[in-house]
């Protein structure tokens, strides 16, 4: 890569404390564990893992909207760099401005009460953008606009909208205070396929108009597939591979990505040959096995999986997997038939 | 196969303080024993309302339409849905002739109650097993979904369980009365993919164990592919196309499930655009006439199709579209 990276996780760890006993330490969840990530400016990197493997709060973690145990998230976008960890409140406010959250949950994320225009332009009051209401309102149309919401409609209130178009309002509201960086967390997860389309090529042709740093988290695959140019995977709070978005889905490294790509139901009626089976479930980030995160479910694993945490090696230049058994695997594949 | 279940002109209507709402449109359907049929749509489509009508499942406010008629073949004779009138004649047909796995199975269980004891409950019910019968049963399906040690899940409580093993616990529950027809509402959409291929796994091994009809309701036509033999596809309470699932997916006829294909990101080709369905879908209480459709699709082939609504037509043996794109009469304007 060329230009330096937007945003930059170093050993990035987020520990929750757990309700805990009188006696002893407190237990923690790891919930992220180590992350090393780059982000490019104008890429749109996905993130993606089963519920549980900690990609929502990895996200909020780069938002400064989830508590940094250890390590650091860098942000450098040539005016200004900050390190999240310990930023003041005052960068804290500067920082909000340029680094955004859409949610998943349209009709949850906008307040009844408000009108489409005073929920769009909430953020600029807040974060004192705009000086007079007339400046306000024209940001807000300008926003409005560029999210292909009718501008005669801003007066209404959400509840006269349907998800799509309330996912485009939460959109122009992330939007509007000029960011750089956008967290999608799930954003296209509660709408139907005809309208999922429609709001990720929103997002696309955003993020090319507005030069935006997008971080797409999504459980879903094929939507990764479509829209994201680097992905990372992520189980039980470590990523375990991550590479630009073709080498991923052409020729995926781990044993976990293969079989959630693999899990994936088919479109062919003809094809119902049976996934390749992962056992058992994601194991709790209160008690996580010893060794590699995945070897309770890894059909590939033996005992140094067991005792030894795998890194992240260099598979080609942008290709990382964490895996001690990759190489083997991309020679042989996974075992046909595995013997439990 | 011997036919299971007969479908006739369902139409359901809901009063509110709006208006009368329509939420299913003068839908038929049939279903074989043994056989599995997807029933797709998006949000709002009526498919869940469509699914429960069968049970008569719906709100004091449901009014049924006049013609509706909804026939469960049973090994004692036909019963007459629509007839039944108290919850006490609904037993046969609710939790007994048909089982309903729902999408939330957090919400399916009551939280204070073991797994064991609901399972029970409704053995109690529904047959005439003992107490200790009921228990050994439940245990037994228990192992039979894989889940692992049964008779210590057994006495453990909804919230002790993962995403995953609550929704095989209600398969469990819900085939332990040997329904001759499982209606499945998005039954795996909150799980993740992983489990998911899992719980479609063992849906397909319970079929062929105990040879029921199965309505699969769901959004995702993948999760279709992989599972039913048949598809049906609502719009806005109406039934627009309906065929065998190769058929249907390999060959779409109507302009809505063109337009769900296309919108659907795939695997096979990453770069291929996603097209969108162009606007909304409308509001019940604007249904648009005609072709329920017309207001969306990008095929109209004139004033018909906001003026008649179309009925279906064959577009191969086993194949129908309601649409005048397949309607050889001439267009009078």
């Amino acid at each position: 890569m060329s230009q330096p990276p937007l945003i930059t996780a170093k050993g990035l760890s987020v520990y929750y404390p757990l309700r805990g006993g009188l006696i002893g330490p407190t237990p923690f969840v790891r919930a992220v564990e180590s992350v090393n990530i780059e982000i490019a400016p104008g890429s749109f990197f996905g993130l993606v893992g089963e519920s549980g493997s900690g990609k929502t709060t990895l996200g909020r973690a780069m938002l400064r909207a989830a508590p940094i145990s250890k390590g650091d998230v860098y942000f450098d976008d040539g005016e200004v760099a900050f390190a999240l960890r310990d930023l003041g409140k005052k960068d804290l406010k500067e920082y909000r401005k340029r680094a955004q959250l859409i949610f998943q949950d349209p009709y949850a994320a906008l307040s009844p009460r408000m009108t489409v225009r005073d929920i769009i332009a909430e953020p600029l009051q807040v974060m004192g953008l705009t000086k007079t209401r007339a400046e306000t309102d024209a940001r807000v149309r300008e926003i409005a606009v560029k999210c292909r919401l009718n501008v005669e409609h801003l007066r209404r209130f959400p509840h006269a909208f349907s998800g799509g178009q309330r996912q485009r309002i939460s959109i122009a509201r992330a939007l509007v205070s000029g960011p750089k960086f956008i967290v999608a967390d799930e954003s296209v997860a509660a709408l139907d396929v005809s309208i999922q389309a429609d709001v990720l090529n929103l997002l696309k042709a955003i993020q090319e108009d507005m030069g935006l740093t997008f971080l797409f988290i999504s459980h879903d695959l094929s939507v990764v597939a479509h829209v994201c140019d680097h992905v990372a995977v992520m189980y039980l709070g470590r990523i375990v591979e991550t590479a630009p978005t073709r080498s991923l889905f052409a020729n995926p490294r781990h044993p976990y990505t293969q079989a959630l790509l693999s899990a994936i139901p088919s479109l062919d009626p003809d094809d119902r040959g049976r996934a390749q089976k992962l056992i058992g479930e994601i194991p709790s980030p209160t008690n996580p096995p010893p060794g590699c995160k995945f070897q309770t479910r890894c059909p590939m694993a033996i005992d140094r999986c067991r005792v030894e945490e795998p890194v992240l090696e260099i598979a080609d230049p942008e290709h990382r997997v964490a895996c001690h058994r990759w190489q083997e695997l991309a020679q042989h594949g996974l075992p046909q038939e595995q013997a439990l | 196969m011997s036919r299971l279940l007969d479908v006739e002109n369902l139409t359901l209507q809901f009063d509110t303080d709006e208006g009368r709402i329509t939420a299913v449109d003068n839908v038929s359907f049939s279903l074989e024993a043994g056989e599995v049929m997807g029933l797709v749509g998006e949000s709002g489509s009526g498919k869940s309302v469509t699914a429960k009508s069968l049970m008569k499942l719906n709100p004091r406010n449901a009014v049924y339409g006049p013609d509706t008629k909804i026939t469960l073949h049973l090994d004692d004779g036909p019963i007459d849905v629509m007839s039944l009138q108290n919850d006490a004649e609904m037993r046969v047909v609710r939790g007994g002739a048909i089982s309903l796995i729902f999408q939330e199975p957090m919400a399916s269980f009551a939280p204070a109650i073991s797994i064991g004891d609901q399972m029970v409950e409704q053995l109690l019910i529904h047959t005439s097993l003992s107490k200790a019968q009921a228990r050994e049963l439940s245990i037994e399906m228990l192992d039979r979904v894989g889940i692992s040690d049964p008779s210590a899940r057994f006495g453990q409580y909804a919230f002790e369980l993962s995403g995953g093993m609550r929704q095989r616990a209600m398969i469990a529950m819900a085939l332990s009365t040997k329904p001759k027809l499982l209606i499945a509402d998005e039954p795996t959409t909150a799980l993740d993919v992983t489990i998911q291929a899992q719980v479609i796994d063992l849906m397909k091994d319970l079929v062929a164990e105990f040879g029921m009809g199965i309505i699969f309701i769901t959004h995702d036509l993948g999760v279709i592919a992989q599972t039913a033999d048949k598809v049906a596809v609502m719009y806005l309470g109406r039934l627009v196309e309906r065929g065998s699932v190769r058929d249907v997916i390999r060959r779409p006829a109507h302009p809505y499930t063109r337009g769900l294909l296309a919108a659907l990101p795939t695997l096979d080709d990453i770069d291929a655009p996603l097209t969108p369905i162009p606007g909304d879908i409308p509001s019940p209480l604007e249904r648009p006439p005609g072709c329920v459709y017309n207001t969306r699709c990008q095929e109209l082939i004139g004033p018909r199709c906001a003026a008649e609504i179309p009925a279906f037509s064959h577009v191969a043996s086993d194949h129908a579209a309601a649409c005048h794109l397949y309607d050889p009469k001439e267009d009078a304007a």
